[in-house]
């Protein structure tokens, strides 16, 4: 019977595996994975002005704005330590708005008027031919704000020396007294807080994609009478561990291609940089590069020596518990169409613990999430992302690896009498009657 | 020997089977009949050891089916049961290495059977591409793929032509010679004739007739003569035991009730003119299933 196990599971996974569609499917992963790590440069080969600096003409009415503000973007170009992080060109002019804008090489450009009131409160209009983004709209409103500040300020006679330093933005010095927490990882637990459920993401299309893997299966076999011929000659128990195994197989197969087509991807950053992954070029505000260097170096990523294993672990238990449900449930139903109403429910709670893994960041310490990390299905999502943000102890990760367990059990204790009685059922009528009666039988 | 021992199986409170017995020894072709829903499937799957009797036991060659017997058993059932998307050397492979045969094994054989079929071009196609007889081929093939001990036929010569009748019935032969078991179902009762020596015919999950064929015609009382002649049809009719009289071709048919109508049929028919042909016949099988299951099994 061993040697039927092992052979009904060659077959299951050569029949995934050596097809063209996978073939084609993986080629299309791999050029979609890295254009996605490398979508910059790929933007970037298309053209256009993304280096450029927002250049912002002022016309100074108030005859005192446009060297306060000059000065206030200076500022906050050396708040991030770098003289090209600012992101604006501040230009003095005296031409007329709608004239300047109608240049061919000012269409991307704004104008900021600065007027004096009857009060001698300073006015501004900011005037642009399209839409401007709004994180751009914010640092330039911060900065006009700062400059009628340091203008009020300046008319009040104050020492310039001391007017600088009120004028200047404050850099403020983290202090975390937590021996155990490092002040440089509070931002690289935001980061990860955003970017781990991406990482998760491949998990949850491949359950989804393993779930209607048995399903079709199963369904497949059964739609023929060469279901009376399989089950005559190896248990049902036999049928189902095979499918189990052949799909548990796939999906990690097709998850480590997906580990191995993001290192490709990174490898082509690396190449289209300088060679070292601290210079690899920057998605808008974000510099991955740096981001990584920063992460590697962190607290957080010591801890993945035991939080990636125990990941991993909690992945394909759970991956196995879906696939013994979308067996038991595939095996109940009559045609394809049925058992896809069935897997629904299953996609959303999949969805759920998507979701919860997004807002776990924002929600820090909610009661809630940190229920459903213990649930499973949704723990494999929901648990590795609350140890990641420190809001699961190891013993609570553990707990959620034991109830993952436990599921398993009761899927391979009674999940099979249901099997055995469904995989031979051809009729839908008494269906919930002939499954609670299986559940019965021994 | 397969024996089948006063098996009964409940669906619920309904009883698909009830009490059947029957034996079929070595070299032995058995026919089971009856008409949808007799329980012709829920016997099968019992002998191939799908389902558990609620009650009564089967054996092959003493020993209870379990899956060490199942490998020695054919099944063709009579709706498909090939994977269609395989090829059909996958698709013979995947069938017979699960009945526990080696891929050198199933090479052979398979290569064997799809030449004496005619098929061997369609080894590396895929099932869906063949045509519904060819696909039937296949089915058979993989039924007898494992030299069965016990060959189960359910309809075996759905959707063929005369032709591959003809190849089948010598295969069934073939099988049945060299000491296979083989259980035969069929609608067409001119080949349950010609192949079975034993039937059984289930209603209702009972068994209702079952025996000897020669012996069942025998005892079965109810007799048809075949007349050539200028007969008076009203004056056969009122004669005591006839049955009815059918006007065929050429000839009449005359249905009595036993074989003591024969004489007083034969006295009237000698007065007529043109006498040419007189012969007692006994029943076809379909005549007696008719009579015994109420319905008639070739519609």
């Amino acid at each position: 019977m061993k040697t039927k196990l092992w052979y009904l599971v060659k077959v299951s996974l050569s029949h995934k595996i050596k097809t063209k569609w996978f073939v084609v499917a993986n080629v299309l992963l791999l050029i979609l994975i890295a254009g996605l790590i490398n979508i910059d440069s790929v933007i970037k080969m298309f053209g256009g002005d993304f280096d450029k600096k927002q250049v912002v003409y002022v016309i100074d009415n108030s005859n005192k704005s446009y060297e306060v503000l000059k000065q206030q973007n200076e500022n906050y170009s050396s708040l991030f330590n770098s003289e090209d992080e600012s992101n604006f060109e501040i230009k003095k002019t005296t031409e007329e708005p709608k004239k300047l804008l109608s240049k061919k090489d000012n269409k991307d450009a704004w104008v900021l008027v600065f007027e004096n009131s009857d009060e001698n409160v300073l006015n501004v209009k900011l005037i642009s031919d399209g839409f401007i983004n709004t994180t751009d709209y914010a640092e330039i409103s911060t900065m006009v704000n700062n400059t009628k500040s340091t203008v009020a300020l300046a008319e009040t006679n104050i020492d310039p020396n001391e007017l600088a330093k009120i004028s200047t933005p404050v850099k403020i010095e983290r202090e975390v007294l937590d021996e155990n927490k490092k002040s440089e990882d509070e931002s690289m637990q935001m980061i990860i807080s955003t970017v781990f459920p991406i990482f998760i993401l491949p998990f949850f299309a491949l359950t989804i994609f393993l779930v209607q893997m048995i399903g079709a299966e199963v369904n497949d076999e059964k739609t023929t009478r060469g279901m009376e011929i399989i089950i005559s000659n190896v248990s049902p128990k036999i049928h189902l561990l095979s499918k189990v195994i052949s799909s548990n197989l796939f999906v990690i197969i097709q998850g480590l291609l997906l580990v191995l087509f993001a290192f490709i991807g990174v490898g082509l950053r690396i190449m289209l940089g300088t060679g070292d992954i601290s210079n690899m070029a920057s998605i808008g505000n974000l510099d991955i590069g740096e981001t990584l260097s920063s992460f590697l170096t962190s607290e957080i990523a010591s801890q993945l020596v035991y939080i990636i294993p125990l990941t991993l672990l909690m992945m394909v238990l759970t991956f196995i518990a879906y696939s013994l449900l979308a067996g038991v449930l595939a095996s109940m139903t009559t045609n394809i169409e049925d058992f896809q109403q069935l897997q629904t429910p299953i996609m959303i709670i999949s969805l759920l613990g998507y979701y919860l893994a997004m807002m776990a960041g924002v929600f820090e310490g909610s009661l809630f999430i940190k229920v459903f990390a213990y649930v499973p299905f949704i723990s494999a999502i929901l648990a590795p992302c609350l140890l990641v943000l420190g809001q699961f102890s190891l013993l609570e990760f553990v707990i959620a690896i034991i109830l993952v367990v436990f599921v398993i059990f009761l899927l391979v204790k009674y999940g099979f009498r249901i099997y055995k009685q469904g995989i031979l059922n051809y009729s839908s009528k008494g269906l919930w009657k002939k499954m609670f009666k299986a559940l019965k039988s021994k | 020997m397969l024996k089948v021992d006063n098996v009964t199986k409940y669906y619920g409170d309904f009883p698909a089977v009830n009490g059947l017995t029957f034996e079929v020894k070595p070299g032995e072709i058995f026919g089971l009949l009856g008409v949808n829903g007799a329980g012709k499937t829920t016997t099968f799957r019992m002998i191939i050891g799908l389902l558990d009797p609620t009650s009564g036991e089967v054996t092959l060659d003493g020993k209870k089916i379990d899956y060490s017997v199942t490998d020695t058993i054919g099944f063709l059932t009579e709706e498909r049961s090939l994977l269609t998307k395989m090829t059909v050397k996958e698709q013979c492979h995947y069938y017979g290495i699960l009945k526990g045969m080696t891929e050198k094994e199933v090479d052979e054989r398979l290569d064997h059977l799809l030449d004496k079929f005619g098929i061997s071009s369609y080894k590396d196609k895929k099932i869906k591409e063949l045509s519904k007889g060819n696909q039937q081929k296949i089915q058979f093939i993989t039924a007898l793929l494992n030299n069965p001990r016990l060959l189960i036929l359910d309809e075996p010569f759905s959707g063929l032509d005369p032709f591959n009748v003809e190849l089948f019935k010598n295969e069934i032969k073939e099988m049945a010679e060299k000491g296979s078991m083989i259980i035969f179902s069929s609608h067409r009762m001119e080949h349950v004739e010609l192949f079975c020596k034993k039937i059984a015919v289930l209603k209702n999950g009972k068994d209702v007739l079952s025996g000897d064929l020669k012996d069942i015609k025998k005892k079965y009382r109810k007799k048809n003569i075949l007349v050539k002649a200028d007969i008076d049809v009203d004056k056969i009719k009122s004669i005591d035991g006839v049955l009815d009289v059918i006007e065929k071709p050429g000839e009449y048919e005359i249905k009595i009730s036993d074989e003591s109508v024969e004489e007083k049929v034969f006295k009237e028919v000698s007065k007529c003119k043109n006498v040419t042909k007189f012969a007692v016949e006994e029943p076809s099988l379909n005549e007696i299933f008719i009579d015994k299951v109420g319905e008639n099994y070739e519609n």
